[in-house]
Order: C-alpha cells, then sequence, then structure tokens
C-alpha cells in the first residue's frame, strides 16, 4: 500500500471518529430552562427545568460549533446569563457520562417571560 | 292514601328533592354539572388520590408522604392536613442575574422528611439533609386544594391585569407574578411557581412522594448525591400517565366550598374587609376563561386571591423560589379558609385575627385599618371570612 492510500485510509477512518466526538448524537431531548450557570471556559450551561416543585438541573456541555441564537441571531456562550430563558435540544454524549448541546436559543428572561407567550 | 295525601306527598316529595339538588357542593364533592365522562374520570382519579405506595409500588427512596389522602385528609381528602414540610433555598441578592437558588441541583427546594428503609440502611439518615448552602429553610403546610381546577382555568391575562409591580397608582400595593423557569407565569404553591394544576400535581407526586411519572421521569436525589444503588427498585415511570392524568382530573373537578349564608354581621364583616383594603389582594372573585370543561368554562370562582406576589415584610420572610424574593408571597386564596385550623404559610397563625395581625409590608395599610375597626367590625370581618 502507498504513502498516500494509506494516509487516504487513515483521514477516512479518523473523520467519523472525529465527527462522533465533537457533535453530539442527533438530539434526543429539548427542554426550555432557565440558564442557572454559564461555564465558560468549561463551555458548559447548566439549565434549571423541572415540572411544579420537583426542580431538576441539566448541565449540558456547549462545544464551540454549537448554533446559540437569540431572535435569530448568533450569540456567544458567554452573552447567556443566568435567568436567560432557554430552548435547548440536546443529546447524550457518545459514550456516556452527561449531555450535549445541539442548538441553544436565548427566547426570554425570566422576569419577562418566554418571547410569544411563554408557552415551551 | 286517598287523593288529597297523595298529592300532599308528592309535592313535598318533589321538594325534598329540588333542595337536594340545590344543596350546595360539600367539601369533597365534584363540581356542579360535570358531564357522565368527567364524573366517572373524577371518580377514578379520587381512587389513585387514596392510593397508598410502598416502596415496591414506587414509594420514595425520599418522601414527605406515602398517598396525597395523608396530607390532604382534613374534613375530607382534598382538604388539608397537619404534616409540616421544609422547602430550603439560597438567596444572594448581591449576585447580578439571578438571586435565587432554589438548590435544584441539591436536591431542593423540597426536603423530604422521610426516607425508606432500603435509603435509611444505605447512607444512615432518616430524612434528606439540608445543604449547607441553604440561606433559609421555610416551614410549609398542607394547604387544601378545593376549587384548584377553577383556579388553573383563570386567565394568565386576569391575573396579570391585578399587577402593578411599579406601585403606579401609589396604593402601596405592587402585586407582580412568578414565573417558572421555562417563562410561563405561575399561580400554584405559596411562592406561585407553578403554571398549572397538571404541573402542580405531577410535581407533587416526585416531590412528596417519590413516584416518578413519565413527566417526571427521575427520583429525587439525596441533597444531590444520586440514590445509592439497590434503593429504588420499582421501575420507572412508576405511575403511568394515564394514572396521574386521572389524579389531575379528581384534583381539576373538586369543587371549590360553597361560601356560607352571610348573617348580619358577616355581611358587616364582607363590608369591613372591604373597608379595610383587604379585597385589594384578597380580590374577591376571578372569572375562569374559555375550558373545555363546561363545570371550569367561564365561571367565577370567590377565590379572595389575585395570585400574584406580595412583600409581606421582614418578619415572614424565608425562601426565594423563581423570582419570589423572600419576603414576597403569593396571596392565598380565601376560599375554604373556613375549613383550616392554622393559617399563613407556615402555619404559625392558630387563629384568623392572628393571621391578620402577622400580615406586614405591602398588607401594613390593610393590616392597620383593620386595627382600627370598631371591636365589632374586627369580630364581623372574622365572622366573615368563617363563611368562605
Amino acid at each position: 500500500m502507498s504513502r498516500f492510500v494509506l494516509a487516504a485510509v487513515c483521514i477516512i477512518a479518523a473523520f467519523p471518529l472525529a465527527a462522533t466526538t465533537q457533535q453530539p448524537s442527533p438530539p434526543t431531548h429539548n427542554m426550555q430552562g432557565a440558564v442557572r450557570v454559564v461555564d465558560v471556559p468549561g463551555r458548559a450551561v447548566e439549565v434549571t427545568t423541572g415540572v411544579g416543585m420537583a426542580l431538576r438541573v441539566v448541565r449540558v456541555q456547549v462545544p464551540a460549533a454549537v448554533r446559540i441564537t437569540a431572535a435569530g441571531a448568533p450569540l456567544a456562550l458567554n452573552k447567556l446569563a443566568p435567568g436567560d430563558i432557554v430552548r435547548v435540544s440536546y443529546g447524550g454524549k457518545p459514550g456516556g457520562g452527561g449531555y450535549l448541546a445541539y442548538t441553544i436559543e436565548r427566547v426570554g428572561r425570566m422576569e419577562t417571560g418566554a418571547e410569544g407567550g411563554g408557552t415551551p | 292514601m286517598n287523593g288529597r295525601l297523595a298529592v300532599w306527598c308528592a309535592v313535598v316529595t318533589v321538594a325534598a328533592g329540588s333542595a337536594a339538588c340545590r344543596r350546595p357542593p360539600q367539601p369533597g364533592d365534584p363540581l356542579r354539572g360535570l358531564s357522565a365522562t368527567e364524573r366517572a374520570r373524577f371518580d377514578r382519579g379520587r381512587a389513585v388520590f387514596d392510593s397508598v405506595f410502598a416502596p415496591a409500588t414506587g414509594l420514595g427512596p425520599l418522601f414527605n408522604a406515602d398517598a396525597c389522602a395523608e396530607c390532604h385528609e382534613d374534613p375530607v381528602r382534598g382538604g388539608t392536613g397537619d404534616e409540616v414540610e421544609r422547602h430550603a433555598a439560597a438567596f444572594h441578592p448581591e449576585l447580578s442575574g439571578r438571586p435565587c437558588d432554589e438548590l435544584a441541583a441539591l436536591g431542593g427546594p423540597v426536603y423530604q422528611n422521610h426516607v425508606t428503609p432500603a435509603l435509611k440502611a444505605a447512607l444512615a439518615i432518616d430524612s434528606e439533609p439540608v445543604p449547607p448552602q441553604a440561606t433559609a429553610i421555610a416551614a410549609r403546610t398542607t394547604p387544601d386544594i378545593f376549587g384548584f381546577g377553577l383556579l388553573d382555568a383563570v386567565p394568565d391575562s386576569v391575573i396579570l391585569s391585578y399587577a402593578d409591580p411599579e406601585d403606579r397608582d401609589l396604593d402601596g400595593i405592587s402585586g407582580r407574578p412568578n414565573r417558572f423557569f421555562d417563562g410561563r407565569l405561575g399561580r400554584f404553591g405559596r411562592k406561585a411557581l407553578a403554571p398549572t394544576l397538571r404541573d402542580f400535581n405531577d410535581g407533587a407526586l416526585a416531590a412528596e412522594q417519590g413516584i416518578t411519572t413519565p413527566a417526571v421521569p427521575t427520583e429525587e436525589t439525596v441533597a444531590g448525591r444520586p440514590l445509592p444503588d439497590g434503593v429504588d427498585l420499582a421501575a420507572d415511570p412508576e405511575l403511568s400517565d394515564s394514572a396521574a392524568a386521572l389524579l389531575d382530573a379528581f384534583v381539576r373537578l373538586l369543587a371549590p366550598p360553597s361560601p356560607l349564608r352571610l348573617s348580619r354581621e358577616a355581611r358587616q364583616g364582607r363590608d369591613a374587609f372591604a373597608r379595610a383594603g383587604c379585597d385589594r389582594c384578597h380580590v374577591p372573585a376571578l372569572r375562569t376563561g374559555t375550558s373545555p370543561i363546561a363545570a371550569l368554562d367561564h365561571r367565577e370562582v370567590a377565590a379572595y386571591t389575585d395570585l400574584l406576589l406580595h412583600d409581606m415584610g421582614p418578619e415572614r420572610a424565608d425562601i426565594c423560589l423563581g423570582l419570589a424574593t423572600p419576603s414576597e408571597f403569593r396571596t392565598e386564596p380565601l376560599m375554604g379558609v373556613r375549613l383550616m385550623a392554622r393559617f399563613l404559610h407556615d402555619g404559625r397563625a392558630t387563629t384568623l385575627e392572628q393571621a391578620i395581625e402577622m400580615h406586614n409590608g405591602e398588607a401594613a395599610r390593610a393590616r392597620d385599618a383593620f386595627r382600627t375597626l370598631s371591636a365589632e367590625d374586627r369580630a364581623a370581618v372574622v365572622a366573615f371570612l368563617k363563611t368562605l
């Protein structure tokens, strides 16, 4: 096998692996909740959600490629703040051990509710 | 039987039957005017409400009660109870963004008073410990839930019409809404966090009994720590969506206690209640909106609440929750208050007069006006409240 062919095979073989380590599996969950913590160095957000008095916090990793928007415009992770209402689609990390965000949309603030009536 | 006697008996029978039909709903009765299907769901939901859970059927591992009816029991199912539970949160007003941490990542805000034998054996605890991050622990009594379906059917716009967060009318009262984390307007619970009755019920199954449902598929943690292996053997969800929906139907269709006929003294008290300004927050009647259930559709409910948050002063302050600061509480509905033996969110008042005296903050003006009433008028206000 020539070096060229070997390199090509390695690139082709490595591409799906690289893709799976950076991209979540297709989103299996959706949630709308309030940002609790924005961990910019760790590229993660914690979202408070739940039902009634049964509250839960979901921590999702936010890879650099994840699309974060507000009113359709791109938003940097560090522009999210505690109290922002966000709609997040996410999935389990490949191999388990937490969640990866797929998309994050800021839809309002807790003080004023979500845009468009506030129904998730 | 001669003919005249037969007619007389018939008249008496019809009159008695008519009187029975006019008999107002008693506590625990369903709303009037339910369809046969709705009535059947009410009856089937009552069985879920009465269900006593055990660890093998899903109870716990952390819980406050093993059945809805264990707490909501007095004078009948759906009423109040003598249990007092613990809620905790951390309030940091110096933080920008959200000053309230409901400690949801640490098992909060409800810290269960009981654990199953398996969890006790694993962790040697009798109740869920409140983590040191909490800045306040609140005592919470059991509310009665009569008429909650009507409160659920009140449109958001009606609640918001009473809000005056900037106190623009300068009456010292500045009600504002709470909101759930997804932005929906809150209305249920002492801090008005839960936006809908279904959320309130599903959340209670998880937080009060440790019963998972499709809406809340995961168990509570132990102050943030995952449950040890082997302590929760019932498969999730521990209650099906259809059973949870029946439970919701029962609660939704419970009639509010019918106000009693007003005596002359009670009428005098109703006037004094309004004169003192109590009705600025304890709004006598709310109107429901469109509902697929005719008994909830465009009805007036004598709720005596605006379902908004009001600052009640520093003496009563405990936990924050959502947008509610420690000193803000939702105006407690007074419908059914005659059935209560303890008053205020933590049950510290044992008489209605004490409860009024403990109002402060936005309610200080009304409380002071109550104090300036004659003794006769004050007694009349209490007599009026005992008709609700």
